[in-house]
């Protein structure tokens, strides 16, 4: 996509919004792959967000959107839920329509541009809740990799549905307190990780938002694998202070923890995949 | 004139009205499932996807081997119907054209993508093969999904046989794409009874093609990243802390009944009317769709045979936009009006007393459903039982 | 027989080809310029579970659909309709009109007698033709049972259609020359017949002599 295209006529500039203009001027579009390091530099989404203070799930949002490799190609579905405030606010295209339908509505995407746009690459990323991909819409993601579509897909595992208050959710840890789960969750996290592996997935990644540069990397690696090589997998741990009820300054705190313990940093590429991205990292 | 590159048949491409309202057809003794296919063989669709049902299986199965011939591009089979229409939503949102089909559970699995659909403003055609649901289980025919989709904010044809089934998905596209409608439209017929029944159906040549679907003409940019993207999402708006967000959202559904609205005059156009009428000044109407019209008719015949011919038939054939106003004007001087349904729910009965007045006059039945069928009899009687 | 407007039942066992009887019966009709209106019973399609189909014609436009619930020609494919009840009407030949046709495909007649006093007293011509014998005789398979019902049906129902458009209906429904929707199951059978007789041409040929067969047996009657 080229700049010109979102840059409104003379005449009508006055009545764009301001957070439209500055989309326009300081967007992330044409001016070089961008990373986290360019941080600040750019606006990776319109601010404010609307997220609680302290959510884990907006800065794994605003570290994935400064890593994309091609922002200008890039299309991100989404489903309800917390993340769907952020990513509004990215200055890409976003769906987000029924709960879970999320990987079945990027296979069709992705097909649909392949046939119109055969030349170029256009990233479809699924972006989403623990929610969204370990319950409701287990099925279809689970079902998106059996078939091979060339969909990036990354988890916001904030292990708790957020947004309608606070519920257990199938990657919530064994034995949690939460609404519907009065007497602690009874059966441990859904291993969606170690699903991916065995269900087509040719890259996957475990990450969590205290080490933002490793995150960058793996949905970086996920989209470019995702373009030729196969369906790839980034599992994202995003911390929730307003549900699981630490303060806000402890987001980073509480990830770097688990990246101590239980969700330490692993990746996973086939061979395949290997040897795609040694290819497009020489050229 | 271009070449299908997969299958080297040379297609022409036309408009649909030159498809529809000019072209010379040719005779063909096929089932409703292969004028389906027919359809989309000549609608020059991009992509379809499939889940087996039935009765919708045989017709999807070739739409598959269209795809293998190389007349879509894409073509797979999902994992359940929910999945199928997100994908379908998906697909759409990638600015082509696509063609998928569904019966009974089918429908209310993927219920919830079709107002989805509506709301995204998108020209999906979309065959539903209406059969029984789960009150209790049945495979059988009969109509009472339609009762369930009537609020989605799709158009809603009701084919009385293969022949409309065939035009309808065609008209289908044709006023589903128009700019000022760009709303999804299901068409659909009674499973079995139209899609398993064979008859001469009137096709054009079958190297014909409607001309390609343009998004560029869409009231919404695909989501393509080559148009300006779309940073809120465009479906029903969810914010639910953003205190404009019932003003947009409520325009926006308010928008998208317009759309279905400003469909009338295409309808008229592409399909000859929102409704049919027989013998207008009849004191005794039937108001039918689907496969009760063709019973209707069988029922009209065999008493004018006997010397009752004070019976005229009105064949509702959009049923979302209702045609209200052309129902109430048939009606106007009829004492008695039958409404025979195939369905328990008596759905298009009610449809019409909300539209008419003095609606006492209707009688809504007499209806059949579990796959019973409803023989010209049952209809003479009912008539009997309250006029002759 | 008056032919204004004629109803056909045909009632057999699943996979004995009473759906392609009547989609050939069908297309000769419509070939001959006719309406004809076919289908089947709406139901799952199984392997030697009673099945249906009906066919209509008519000399003008057809609208009734559906089961044919009082026909004037049945066609019984499989003697286990009479003798054992496999069969979505009972008995076999509820709701015929007066004065007409009944096929049964077996070499004896097999209708109880107080069925048959009844048949009488509707003034149904009941004839028993042994379609399957006749079938493995001339074709060295029972699948070929529909196509002797067919010529028997032939020979039987004056005016309906010639021997000569059924013959050409055939051709086209097995040669692939006319578009046909098959159930996933009749596409194998089509292949399990095509391969008994290995080439389609020869297929064609066996089937249509033994439709001959079937129609000059049935001319007897």
């Amino acid at each position: 996509m080229s700049k010109k295209i979102i840059t409104p006529v003379k005449e009508f500039e006055d009545l764009l919004t301001p957070d439209y203009k500055e989309l326009i001027a300081d967007g992330p579009y044409n001016s070089g792959p961008k990373t986290i390091d360019d941080l600040g530099s750019f606006r990776e989404i319109i601010e404010p967000h609307p997220h609680c203070a302290g959510c884990g799930v907006s800065l794994g949002i605003r570290l994935g959107m400064a890593s994309l490799p091609s922002p200008e190609d890039t299309i991100i579905i989404g489903t309800p839920g917390c993340s769907y405030f952020a990513l509004t606010q990215s200055a890409l295209n976003y769906s987000c329509t029924a709960f879970g339908n999320q990987n079945s509505v990027a296979s069709g995407l992705k097909r649909m541009l392949k046939i119109r746009y055969p030349e170029k690459h256009k990233d479809v990323l699924v972006m989403v809740g623990d929610g969204g991909v370990a319950d409701i819409g287990l099925d279809y993601t689970l079902h998106s990799w059996f078939r091979g579509e060339n969909i990036a897909t990354v988890m916001l595992d904030n292990e708790v549905y957020g947004n309608t208050g606070g519920q257990e959710s199938g990657m919530t840890v064994e034995g949690a307190i939460l609404n519907m789960a009065p007497t602690g969750k009874k059966f441990p996290k859904i291993p969606v990780f170690e699903i991916a592996k065995t269900s087509g997935c040719v890259y996957t990644a475990k990450v969590t938002v205290a080490s933002p540069k490793k995150l960058g990397e793996a949905i970086r690696r996920a989209i470019l694998i995702a373009r030729e090589v196969g369906p790839t997998y980034v599992q994202v741990y995003s911390p929730c202070p307003t549900n699981l009820k630490f303060p806000p300054s402890q987001t980073l705190a509480i990830a770097k923890e688990g990246e101590k313990s239980y969700y330490k940093y692993e990746e996973y590429m086939t061979d395949e995949a290997k040897k795609y991205l040694s290819r497009i990292n020489e050229s | 004139m271009n070449t299908d590159t997969v299958s080297k048949q040379k297609t022409t491409s036309i408009s649909a009205g030159e498809m529809l309202l000019k072209t010379a057809r040719n005779r063909a003794f096929i089932t409703g499932s292969e004028a389906v296919a027919e359809a989309v063989r000549r609608a020059n669709v991009d992509m379809a996807i499939a889940y087996p049902i039935t009765p919708q299986s045989e017709s999807m199965h070739l739409i598959g081997d269209l795809y293998a011939q190389g007349h879509i591009k894409d073509y797979y089979r999902a994992e359940n119907e929910f999945a199928v229409m997100a994908a379908i939503h998906g697909a759409s949102l990638g600015g082509g054209r696509v063609f998928t089909a569904t019966s009974g559970p089918g429908t209310l699995r993927a219920m919830e993508m079709f107002p989805v659909w509506a709301g995204s403003r998108q020209p999906i055609v979309c065959a539903f093969m209406c059969r029984g649901v789960a009150l209790p289980p049945s495979i059988q025919p009969e109509t009472i999904e339609i009762a369930f989709l009537l609020d989605t904010g799709m158009m809603i044809f009701h084919a009385e046989n293969a022949q409309d089934y065939f035009d309808m998905i065609l008209a289908g596209y044709a006023i589903a794409e128009q700019p000022e409608v760009h709303i999804p439209v299901g068409v659909f017929a009674d499973g079995f009874f139209v899609t398993h029944t064979r008859e001469v159906v009137m096709l054009p040549p079958d190297d014909l093609r409607l001309d390609a679907y343009n998004c560029d003409l869409a009231p919404i940019p695909p989501f393509d990243m080559e148009h300006a993207p779309i940073r809120m999402v465009r479906d029903p708006l969810l914010n639910k802390s953003n205190f404009v967000s019932y003003a947009a959202s409520g325009g926006w559904h308010l928008e998208v009944l317009a759309a279905a609205e400003r469909a009338r005059k295409h309808i008229n156009h592409y399909m000859g009317g929102l409704i049919e009428v027989e013998n207008p000044d009849a004191k005794v109407m039937i108001v039918a769709s689907g496969t009760a019209v063709s019973q209707s008719r069988e029922a009209i015949r065999v008493m004018s045979q006997q010397g009752m011919t004070d019976v005229g038939l009105i064949k509702v054939k959009s049923i979302r936009p209702f045609p209200e106003k052309e129902i109430e004007q048939a009606t106007a001087k009829a004492s008695l009006i039958l409404v025979p349904e195939f369905n328990a729910g008596g759905w298009l009965a009610r449809e019409v007393k909300a539209s008419i007045d003095n609606n006492k006059r209707v009688v809504a039945g007499p209806r059949v459903f579990g796959g019973a069928s409803l023989p010209s009899e049952v209809i003479i009687g009912e008539i009997k039982k309250h006029q002759y | 027989m008056e032919n204004q407007n004629l109803d056909i039942r045909m009632a057999g066992l699943g996979g004995q080809g009473v759906v392609t009887a009547a989609h050939i019966l069908g297309t000769a009709v419509v070939a001959a310029g006719k309406y004809a209106v076919v289908n089947p019973f709406f139901g799952a399609e199984k392997r030697l579970a009673p099945t249906e189909s009906y066919v209509r014609i008519s000399t003008e436009k057809i609208y009734d659909r559906g089961e044919v619930l009082y026909p004037n020609i049945i066609m019984v494919f499989a003697p286990q309709v009479i003798t054992q009840g496999k069969s979505h009407t009972m008995p076999f030949y509820a709701g015929l009109k007066k004065n007409s046709l009944v096929i049964i495909n077996s070499p004896d007649p097999i209708v109880p007698e107080k069925d048959m006093a009844k048949l009488d007293a509707l003034g149904a011509k009941v004839v028993h033709v042994p379609a399957t014998k006749l079938a493995v005789e001339f074709t060295e398979t029972d699948l070929a049972t529909n196509m002797t019902m067919l010529g028997a049906l032939c020979g039987l129902a004056d005016n309906l259609v010639t021997l000569e458009s059924i013959m050409t209906a055939v051709e086209e429904r097995f040669s692939g020359k006319s578009k046909v929707v098959a159930s996933g199951t009749s596409a194998a059978l089509d292949e399990a017949i095509k391969s008994k007789f290995e080439k389609t041409a020869s297929m064609i040929e066996m089937n249509s002599n033994a439709i001959r067969k079937a129609y000059e047996f049935a001319k007897q009657f």
